[in-house]
């Protein structure tokens, strides 16, 4: 039904001019569909762009229904205010930035809802890690091989991470996702989530306490029984 | 720190640059560890030196301990590593997040937005 409803207007919009000279015509057609925001086509908009927006959201705040909403949303604001679109951004990058604000805009009225601070995790669980002063030397960390850097490329490796990032406690890797991969300001963090800065570097370093470790127990170390057990799975 | 000079198998598995191999290493060792913070605080304090700059004379400190400690000259490298890793996560979405918006969904959307549609 959609795709009828977009053709006749597709062809309405293109009829006047098709006689006047080809060559003019994709160029009319990208103004008139930029020419008021009564003549926006959000099904393309989701069938282009729907699921790397869900993607984007899905990654951060991490619970399918959610990022399902954040991408309605965005697209809602996004007919909303197409008017405001000059097109100096790409389409996407325009939606990206809609859809950003929305996930910070979540997290901000999460923080109303929930309490951020998350103190108890890991006060144990690193403690066997210490000895006396020191580090126990069998469980301090050790060299990363191969090189992280060469670990980007590969889609194993993303695995493990994204099975690390789901396996911290749902605030710290919240608090972690804002810092690291939005890399927002600690100040802007505070004030959204209501946590004091030392709160928040707690968090942090919890986090990165616990996805160190856990990245290299599952990649750095045991990186050929991790390739068996993915094999297997498939 | 002062335990790691009792047992010598314990050197070869310390890959730091002081490990107190004749007195005046067993010397400095035992003034460094001290003189600096315990490794417990140093990751802390490591982890914090991403967000502030730590004040001189605890940067100083560090890299002190640094000389007695190879794990948290580790620790530190892996955390600078982890911060490479989180950043460059955008450019590998595909690969860490596969799932595609279901079909329901997007018809869902669909009609959503042409409810709401201004015409």
């Amino acid at each position: 039904m959609a795709r009828s409803k977009t053709t006749t207007l597709q062809r309405k919009r293109i009829h006047p001019w098709a006689a006047g000279g080809s060559a003019l015509v994709p160029e009319t057609v990208c103004n008139a569909a930029r020419e008021s925001s009564s003549n926006v086509n959000p099904d393309s908009w989701i069938e282009q762009h729907g699921d790397c927006l869900y993607r984007y959201a899905l990654i951060r705040v991490r619970h399918p229904e959610v990022a399902e909403d954040l991408v309605q949303e965005t697209l809602l604001a996004a007919v909303r205010t197409y008017a405001n679109f000059r097109g100096i951004s790409s389409e996407r990058s325009w939606l990206y930035g809609i859809l950003k604000n929305k996930i910070f805009d979540y997290f901000r009225k999460l923080a109303q809802e929930v309490s951020f601070t998350d103190l108890e995790f890991l006060e144990d669980e690193m403690s066997h890690k210490f000895v006396d002063q020191g580090w126990n030397h069998e469980r301090g960390p050790t060299h990363w091989k191969p090189d992280p850097e060469a670990a980007l490329d590969r889609k194993e490796f993303w695995e493990t991470f994204r099975s690390c990032l789901d396996k911290l406690p749902v605030r710290i890797a919240d608090v972690f996702v804002l810092r690291e991969m939005e890399q927002m300001d600690t100040a802007q963090i505070c004030e959204a989530l209501r946590i004091s800065q030392n709160n928040l570097w707690v968090m942090l370093h919890r986090a990165r306490m616990a996805l160190r470790e856990c990245l290299e127990l599952h990649w750095f170390e045991r990186k050929p029984r991790l390739d068996t057990q993915t094999n297997e799975q498939r | 720190m002062s335990s790691v000079d009792k047992s010598s198998s314990l050197h070869q598995d310390n890959p730091s640059l002081l490990i107190g191999r004749n007195w005046i290493e067993r010397l400095l060792v035992t003034f460094i560890a001290n003189h600096t913070p315990q490794c417990r605080e140093v990751v802390r304090l490591l982890s914090q030196s991403m967000e502030v700059k730590l004040p001189i004379t605890t940067r100083i400190k560090l890299r002190f301990h640094f000389f007695i400690c190879a794990w948290c000259v580790r620790y530190e490298k892996q955390l600078r590593a982890l911060r490479k890793i989180a950043t460059s996560l955008p450019e590998h979405m595909d690969d860490i997040c596969p799932e595609a918006l279901p079909n329901s969904s997007k018809e869902r959307l669909k009609q959503a937005l042409r409810a709401k549609e201004p015409n």
